[in-house]
């Protein structure tokens, strides 16, 4: 497969700080890639040094072949990416219409602010000016000027970040109905499950270092830790044959299970078992490993670390 | 082509959103200079020398002139860089000046009709007649604006930030104006200041606007000065555009 963006020993330095530290991954075309990391990680930071916002202080970036570090190569570069920055800002007295106008005529486009306020969810919203609109309607706004001149690659910083329930569920429509029109995506994001649901690959940062780049099935395999079965119940003690399933704790009346296996199968075991004993069941609870499970374990740190 | 689409498109939004939607912007550019005009000219009218009517209308327009280069393109740009205005921008394939054109579009068409309100109530309040031709006079003011929006857009690539920019706008704005012919002659100071002053770029304006306008001197008697500031715009536009920074 074509990669769209290739980053190599990428660094980006303020002062002291390595904010990006030295990071590499490739995006292959026509697929969605998520860069996770709490605050501060430095996901703002790659993605602004990938659109020609930052000037890398060592490293290599290559979008759609293009360098965007070079003036020649980021002039090639904007007609085909579209963006949208973690912190818009537009002039407050513009309205929506007349900024998608004046967007369309930056890139050469017949204005398409009907068609966008309606894929964007900003119907009947044109005529609003920038101050009066809410942070969420900002949003759906910035993501329209970033889709409105049909770029083949998108970088969406937090698209979701201040949208309600509805403006996130259009965004995802539209990021994906984008993938399969071949785009290729990047987008940050603080939210799980907007990563879990969108992205082919996750990329996990801490402290400007990669510490994990996989599919999110995998991420979940490989960190998000066992699946565990808890079980309250009178009486009840696993038997040999429950005990193979894992390891088992117990705290007052509950028995938990942590275990490698298909924790399904785990759970129908132990309730046949505490139905042949005669164990009433009080509660009983399943819980498989999430991304957020992978998250907290790839980037949770104690606080002594954190303090440092 | 798309270009000139372009540059259409955002001098037409620059004029909505930066100034008929900011009303504060419609009373300093439009009612505060006839009121200096006014206040002015009750002021000086007395006493020798008198900074007459006749004097002040192209002062003032020279004025609003500087100030529109400074205040209103310097100042406005650190704003936009600040705002996180210029980012967005950057980021689209329109060329840098394709948005400087457009904003020295937009300024020249607000000071001509900045000067056509100041001659307009200079001629029915204080009896001023402008008898210089009328292109000769849009020609000059074109131009004039032309060099101090160059200038203006030094300080707005040097400024790093909003309240810089004020800082350096006012200071260079109200004494130049005072000492370059816009609201009191300059012959008051000695001969050798007076030399002096005729050197700066707005002396040289305001005192070429003047003479072809109030007085209608021919355009092709200011050949130097007017060569001058064509040169003044060219520097302006070169350091500009070595020293303007979009993030
Ligand atoms: N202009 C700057 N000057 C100095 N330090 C900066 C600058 N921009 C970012 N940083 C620092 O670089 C680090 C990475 O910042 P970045 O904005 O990339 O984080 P992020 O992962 O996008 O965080 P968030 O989730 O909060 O958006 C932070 O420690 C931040 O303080
Ligand atoms: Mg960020």
């Amino acid at each position: 497969m074509e990669q769209a963006i290739v980053v190599e020993a990428l660094v980006k330095r303020y002062g002291s700080l390595a904010a990006v530290d030295g990071i590499s991954f490739a995006v292959p075309s026509g697929t969605i890639f998520g860069l996770l990391g709490r605050n501060g990680a430095g996901k703002t930071t790659t993605l602004e040094c990938c659109i020609g916002l930052g000037k890398p202080t060592a490293g290599s970036i290559r979008v759609l072949g293009l360098d965007p570090t070079r003036s020649a190569g980021l002039a090639a570069l904007r007609p085909r990416i579209g963006v949208q920055l973690q912190a818009t800002s537009l002039p407050e007295k513009a309205n929506a219409g007349e900024v998608l106008e004046l967007y369309a005529a930056y890139y050469g486009i017949a204005p398409r602010g009907a068609e966008m306020a309606e894929r964007v969810g900003l119907d009947g919203k044109l005529d609003r000016e920038i101050a009066q609109m809410s942070g969420g309607e900002q949003q759906r706004l910035a993501l329209a000027l970033a889709l409105q001149h049909d770029p083949d690659v998108l970088f969406l910083d937090e698209p979701s970040a201040g949208m309600d329930a509805f403006g996130r569920r259009i965004m995802w429509a539209e990021v994906e109905r984008l993938r399969e029109a071949g785009k290729t995506i990047v987008l940050t994001t603080h939210y799980i499950e907007e990563a879990e649901r969108l992205c082919d690959r996750i990329c996990v940062l801490q402290r400007g270092r990669i510490v994990a780049d996989a599919p999110p099935a995998d991420l979940v395999a490989q960190y998000g830790g066992d699946a565990t079965v808890s079980i309250a119940a009178d009486r009840f003690a696993p038997d040999t044959a429950l005990q193979a399933l894992g390891a088992w704790t117990q705290t007052e009346q509950c028995w938990k299970l942590a275990t490698h296996g298909e924790p399904g199968l785990a759970l129908a075991a132990i309730v046949t078992h505490a139905n042949a004993i005669g164990a009433k069941v009080d509660s009983l609870d399943m819980h498989r490993p999430t991304l957020e499970d992978a998250f907290v374990a790839l980037t949770g740190e104690t606080l002594l670390e954190s303090a440092q | 082509m798309s270009a000139l689409r372009m540059f259409l498109v955002q001098t037409k939004m620059n004029f909505v959103w930066y100034f008929q939607r900011d009303g504060e912007l419609i009373f300093w550019t439009l009612a505060m200079p006839v009121f200096f005009l006014v206040l002015f000219s009750f002021a000086f009218s007395s006493g020798p020398n008198s900074g007459s009517s006749g004097f002040l209308v192209p002062g003032i327009i020279g004025a609003q002139v500087l100030s529109s280069g400074f205040w209103g393109v310097g100042v406005m740009l650190a704003t936009f860089r600040e705002k996180h205005l210029l980012r967005r921008v950057y980021l689209t394939p329109m060329p840098p000046w394709v948005f400087f054109a457009s904003l020295v579009a937009y300024r020249m068409t607000l000071l001509a009709a900045q000067a056509v309100i100041l001659i307009a109530v200079g001629g029915l309040v204080f009896h001023v007649h402008v008898i210089g031709r009328p292109w000769e006079i849009l020609a000059v003011l074109l131009l004039g604006t032309a060099t101090f929006v160059s200038l203006g857009t030094i300080v707005g690539a040097l400024a790093r930030t909003t309240e810089s920019a004020n800082n350096i706008a006012s200071v260079l704005t109200v004494p130049l104006a005072f000492l370059s012919d816009a609201y009191i002659p300059i012959d008051r100071f000695p001969h050798a200041v007076s030399s002096a002053l005729r050197l700066l770029p707005s002396t040289q304006f305001i005192d070429t606007f003047r003479d072809v306008s109030i007085y209608g001197a021919p355009l092709s008697h200011y050949g130097a000065w007017l060569g001058m500031l064509a040169l003044w715009t060219i520097a302006g536009t070169v350091i500009s555009a070595r020293t303007f920074r979009w993030l």
